[in-house]
């Protein structure tokens, strides 16, 4: 015992100093954390994990009302329940050929039939008001114009109960070829000389493959990559280049264009977005890729290959706009005027041929068409370059194109034909754009897609929030979760009574509120005092007291060792 | 006029060519399409005067040669749209971002600059509309006036710089902090309380800027005048600033067809490339010849396309005109022609490589008798196989300064330390025969001067100790001062505004403001990067409002030329001051983690010892000593366990001296005692 007593004087001296610096040391990183956020309020886990389950494990999937209504058919052959429970038949043959998709209908579609032949007029289900008889009036034969039939039909079936119900008219005539057009709104009919199986096959199909999937093919853009913004709005920004105003300078007239044309679609489109339009027009804008000169065509050629590199991003400013919020969707469509040097400019599609629009998309983007002058082959040693308008005739086959495009770039068909397994059917064109069960269609897929959005927002909003269990949340995300949580709920209660736009508008608000959630600035800014952190600043002080602890330990193991062996030797002695 | 002689020329060519088809019968379609041009050529031009709501583009050059061997260049590019309500909102030449800009905020004048370098008032000149308009403090200078609630205006603002910092990849959100701009209520442009204006002097202004700035133009930077702007030669430069002026009454209820009206300048003052040697004439040095191609590495190959006119004007500076007159009766015999009817392509002093389609005179004004000339060239003329590049040789030396400013406003601190300093702003008379002091003087009214100076709440400003000094001598304020408005700043929310008429006598010679300022402290995290640099004071802004800085031209068909417009609009004279740096006393921003560390070291170093005293066993180590004393041990072995004794850090035991006496341990205990109670005590002593 020499030294002790001075080291314990040591000791206490150093504890004095040291109980200071130690609250020091141990609240400052947290009275920094604390001075920032005040506390954390968890989102709620449970119930974002019930709904991504309940989102995932079965798509959701609307009630559908379907219509048969046979006319002039042998009444005896078949009853009405016979009827309905074959066309059910094939319609369940017909959906099993793909899985259901998300925003299709659910299994059990109820499908009535009434057959009205001249005598009398046969139907099973209870909301059927199908006039009996009232096609009598029409002169089937006379009338060859599908957009006035389209209207006769309209009238025919109208009815103000607001259920959506999809009807199939298949009218037995003495044509001998059989037609079947798909209307505007939400009914079909098919007419000539068909038997009753046949025309089961063909309104099952119809059904399926048309009211209920909106006509898609294989191959289209999937529903999930519909443009449309979080915030449910989409710009429409369409432009204008002039790749060379050298050799000649392209206007248009947009004021009417969006006017006449545009504002219909827009009003069409208003349950599922709100849609915004804006227009430009750009000089000096030429293509990234060359094109080359085909003498049997008499004109530059690119080729499909080559379209990616068509956009040329370093030139085209065709800018994100500043009216639209964060969140929306720009969709741009471009019209591009070649230079006089690659005049007619031509798209080449694989197998050769020349397309006959002069445009393509690209999802998610817009579309692109290529417009040729007319004046293509004048002199270009122009000294004043000549200033044109695009006439009033040519800005509405553009458009045209540029429908059909949008039409694509929501996933549905833009040639007017649906070929299915039993038949080629018309589809009839909107002079709106789209027609009413494509609407139907697309709310019902976006309400769906939203609802998926929305909870893989949210799952991963929880995820990074579990994982991080230090960071601090605010309370207004803990808010709009909980408002999300309940707009979804909402989606799926409205989804399962029917009503296709009061889900697409709520699961609108569920994907929005998610989305701001996960994008709020807050969180945006990571500001969480890690724990790998917190140990690296002391590290200055775990190292060296780890080292003497090893140390201590180390000798204190090899003196057991050695009193352990002396021990035994005693022991043993 | 020389346009009016154009059309009346095609018109009587198209005439012509009219007659002789009809005489010839059937002509060449060459002559057909040549016929079809002309006539809707002439359409068009007459459909653009009939109907005057549409859109326009114009672009023109203006290039002057300054008296310090240096060229200004200023590109002034103009696109101005009729009122949505009569024209729509599509458009086909106006920017689109702008115009969903102006409707977005309901913005009535904007003007944003980005400069870099500062405008040498005294060689450059600090008269001439363009010294007042595109003269502006370095860095960002951003002002906006809004057409919404007094209540929203602040909202609006924040939302316009972070529109605008995404439009033009510059910082200007930054200026979203109520601390970082003021609303001045009446000097600077007078508009009542819905203006907001902020500086950031310290942004850097590169290319990342110049390109989104270009985009807004219809051809951007690649047809037309824009196409010299060669980066390199542009940066290069001794000042460069490109600014945006944006002007709309979409939102007013005057029914008035102005519509919105975007003013995009950049103005750069560049060095010509003198090769080799300075060419010496008669002992004197020649000004420095320079070419559009050595400027700016390019030349002009033709105008932009959908502009409505493209001009390219050099401006002869009255000083310099007069001058010009000097050189030539010296050098010449007394011919005393003047100098307009002359040739311009080719005199005796210079030469120009092109000759002007036109000569402007200024309109001579007063007792002034000579005034500036401008030379006016048409790019439209031009084209790939025939580049315009204008180029300019002096033959004689010619020396010659700028109209300057009524006085020279320079602004410094004062004091030292990083406790309190003052700022001064001086004005001082360039007391040369020329400046227009002397025609105030001759009225014998007072020389009024608007000063308009924004502080950071940092800086604290002590408005009481404004003192004015008039050459030299310390005057009452209350005279001097005119009317005065101050808005003293408030920690953390609002910086310090200073507005204030200033009235000096006649024939001052300098005038001097001084005010003192302590420097406050800054939170941690309130602290920019690279803090020990300095904080900057923005720019103060001084305006001579007995002054117009404008000249107006002979000819009354230039008014429809924006860019002369631009010259000819009528303004107060403006000159900005130098930003002034302030060091502040920054804390050491290391310490927190070097107090952690040492904490840590002491701390790690006491546990050490404390652990080692725990596990210390003295009673076994005494007994092994023991033992091994008790063994003979040869000298070399001793003198090894007297080694790892000592590095092991025991004390060492000599085992020849079994027992020691306690009592001098005791002493040795009670030196050790008293020696740490002297040290406990200095410490108490040194830190209470």
């Amino acid at each position: 015992m020499i030294y002790p007593p001075p080291l314990n004087l040591v000791q206490f001296s150093f504890l004095a100093i040291s109980e200071q610096y130690l609250s020091i040391l141990t609240q400052t990183p947290i009275r920094l954390i604390n001075y920032r956020f005040r506390y954390r309020s968890p989102p709620p886990f449970r119930e974002i994990d019930d709904l991504s389950t309940a989102i995932e494990s079965s798509p959701i999937l609307f009630p559908c009302h379907f219509r048969a209504v046979f006319v002039n058919f042998d009444p005896n052959s078949y009853t009405a329940d016979q009827l309905s429970i074959s066309v059910q038949a094939h319609m369940a043959k017909f959906a099993a050929k793909n899985s259901p998709a998300c925003g299709t209908c659910a299994s059990n579609v109820t499908v009535s039939v009434t057959l009205d032949s001249n005598s009398n007029c046969i139907s099973n289900g209870n909301n059927v008001d199908w006039k009996c008889g009232a096609l009598n009036e029409f002169k089937f034969a006379e009338k060859h114009e599908d957009g006035l039939l389209d209207e006769d039909f309209a009238s025919l079936l109208d009815n103000n109960s607001g259920a959506k119900v999809y009807t199939v008219v298949a009218v037995k005539t003495e044509q001998e070829e059989v037609r079947a057009v798909v209307g505007k709104y939400r009914h079909a009919w098919i007419m000539g000389r068909i038997f009753e199986e046949e025309a089961i096959e063909k309104i099952a199909e119809i059904f399926v493959n048309v009211f209920m999937n909106g006509g898609k093919e294989e191959g289209l853009i999937h529903g999930e990559f519909m443009p449309l913004g979080a915030d449910g709005r989409i710009v429409l920004s369409f432009n204008l280049l002039n790749a060379d105003p050298h050799n000649w300078i392209y206007d248009w007239d947009f004021q009417e264009i969006d006017e006449n044309l545009l504002s219909p679609v827009i009003d069409a489109l208003k349950p599922l977005a709100d849609v915004s339009v804006e227009s430009q027009v750009l000089y000096h804008t030429p293509k990234s890729s060359f094109s080359f000169w085909d003498d049997r065509l008499d004109s530059y050629i690119f080729s499909t290959k080559d379209l990616p590199f068509f956009v040329n991003s370093n030139e085209w400013h065709l800018d994100t706009s500043v009216a639209a919020g964060g969140l929306s969707k720009i969709l741009q469509f471009v019209v591009y005027v070649p230079s006089a040097k690659e005049c007619p400019l031509q798209l080449q599609l694989p197998n050769g041929e020349i397309s006959t629009t002069n445009g393509f998309i690209s999802p998610m983007w817009g579309g692109i068409v290529v417009w040729n002058p007319s004046a293509c082959l004048t002199d270009s040693k122009i000294k004043h370059p000549l200033r044109y308008k695009i006439s009033s005739e040519d800005s509405r086959k553009l458009f045209e194109v540029f429908m059909g495009q949008l039409r694509q770039l929501f996933g549905l068909k833009s040639d007017g034909l649906f070929v299915g397994a039993s038949g080629t059917s018309i589809l009839l064109a909107s002079e709106r754009g789209f027609s009413e069960w494509e609407l139907d269609v697309l709310s019902r897929q976006h309400s769906c897609f939203n609802l998926l959005q929305c909870g893989t927002t949210l799952g991963s909003l929880s995820r990074l929030v579990q994982s991080l269990p230090r960071m601090i949340i605010m309370d207004d995300i803990g808010k709009q979760v909980k408002y999300s949580l309940e707009a979804a709920r909402l989606t799926l209660s409205n989804a399962l009574l029917g009503i296709y736009d009061a889900s697409a508008e709520s699961s609108r608000q569920a994907r929005l509120l998610a989305e701001d959630a996960f994008y709020h600035p807050s969180m945006m800014s990571v500001s969480y005092y890690s724990f790998e952190h917190c140990f690296a600043v002391y590290s200055p002080f775990f190292l060296p007291v780890s080292l003497h602890v090893l140390l201590a330990v180390l000798r204190e193991w090899k003196r057991y060792k050695q009193e352990s062996k002396k021990y035994y030797a005693w022991k043993a002695k | 006029m020389f346009k009016c002689c154009l059309h009346s020329q095609l018109q009587f060519r198209s005439e012509t060519s009219l007659e002789s088809d009809h005489l010839m019968g059937s002509r060449e379609p060459i002559v057909l399409i040549f016929l079809i041009l002309i006539s809707t050529y002439e359409s068009s031009a007459k459909g653009g005067i009939a109907e005057e709501l549409n859109e326009e583009f114009t672009e023109g050059l203006l290039l002057r040669p300054l008296p310090d061997r240096k060229v200004l260049a200023h590109f002034h590019f103009q696109s101005s749209v009729p009122p949505t309500r009569i024209y729509g909102r599509h458009h086909h030449l106006f920017p689109k971002s702008i115009y969903q800009l102006v409707n977005k905020f309901r913005v009535r004048e904007m003007e944003l600059s980005f400069t870099q370098g500062r405008w040498n008032y005294e060689r450059w000149g600090g008269y001439d509309p363009i010294s007042s308009s595109s003269a502006k403090p370095p860095g960002v200078e951003l002002w906006a006036d809004f057409d919404v609630p007094l209540d929203q205006v602040d909202d609006s603002w924040r939302n316009l710089t972070h529109a605008l910092s995404g439009l033009f990849c510059a910082s200007i959100n930054f200026l979203e902090h109520s601390t970082s701009y003021s609303a001045p209520q009446w000097s600077f442009h007078s508009f009542a309380g819905k203006l907001r204006y902020g500086t950031l002097p310290r942004e850097a202004v590169c290319t990342e800027n110049l390109t989104p700035w270009l985009k807004l133009l219809p051809c951007r930077d690649k047809a037309g005048l824009s196409a010299l702007m060669d980066r390199p030669s542009i940066y290069k430069g001794y000042y460069h600033s490109q600014r945006l002026h944006l002007t709309s009454d979409d939102f007013g209820t005057a029914k008035s067809n102005a519509g919105t009206m975007l003013e995009q300048t950049l103005t750069v003052v560049l060095q010509p490339n003198t090769l080799g040697a300075r060419a010496m004439v008669s002992g004197k040095t020649l000004q420095p010849s320079w070419s559009l191609n050595s400027l700016f590495g390019r030349k002009v190959h033709g105008k932009c396309s959908v502009s409505k006119s493209s001009n390219v004007y050099v401006q002869f500076e009255q000083n310099l005109v007069s001058e010009l007159k000097e050189v030539r009766k010296k050098s010449e015999a007394p011919e005393s022609g003047i100098l307009i009817h002359d040739d311009f392509g080719n005199n005796t002093i210079f030469e120009m490589s092109a000759s002007p389609d036109r000569v402007v005179k200024e309109v001579e004004n007063l007792q002034k008798e000579d005034s500036s000339i401008l030379l006016e060239f048409l790019v439209e003329d031009y084209n790939d196989s025939k580049p315009f590049d204008l180029g300019l040789r002096w033959k004689l030396p010619v020396v010659w300064s700028c109209q300057q400013a009524p006085l020279h406003a320079s602004r410094f601190l004062m004091g030292s330390g990083n406790e309190r300093g003052a700022i001064a702003i001086s004005l001082k008379s360039l007391s040369s025969n020329n400046t227009p002091t002397v025609g105030c003087c001759e009225k014998g009214s007072q020389l009024r001067i608007n000063i308009f100076q924004v502080v950071p709440w940092y800086v604290k400003v002590y408005y009481h100790t404004l003192k004015v000094f008039i050459d030299g001598e310390l005057q009452s304020t209350m005279e001097n001062i005119e009317k005065i408005h101050i808005s003293p700043s408030e920690d953390k929310v609002s910086p310090g505004v200073m507005e204030m008429i200033l009235r000096l006598p006649c024939g001052v010679i300098t005038a001097a403001l001084t005010l003192e300022f302590d420097k406050g402290f800054l939170h941690i995290d309130e602290y920019p990067p690279d803090a020990n640099q300095g904080f900057d004071i923005p720019s103060a802004v001084v305006s001579f409002t007995d002054f117009q800085a404008s000249a107006s031209f002979e000819d009354n068909l230039l008014n429809k030329l924006p860019i002369l417009n631009e010259l000819q609009e009528r303004k107060h004279v403006i000159s900005y001051t130098e930003v002034l740096l302030v060091p502040l006393t920054t804390p050491d921003f290391s310490m927190p983690y070097n107090v952690i560390t040492i904490t840590c070291t002491v701390f790690a170093l006491y546990f050490g010892s404390l652990l080692n005293v725990l596990r210390r066993r003295v009673g076994e180590e005494e007994r092994r000593l023991k033992s091994k004393a008790a063994k003979k041990k040869g000298p070399l072995t001793s003198l090894l366990s007297k080694l790892s004794a000592k590095l092991k850090g025991r004390p060492v035991e000599p085992p020849e001296t079994p027992s020691t006496s306690p009592s001098l341990i005791n002493n040795k205990l009670v030196l050790k005692v008293i020696l740490v109670a002297g040290i406990a005590a200095g410490w108490q002593y040194y830190f209470r």
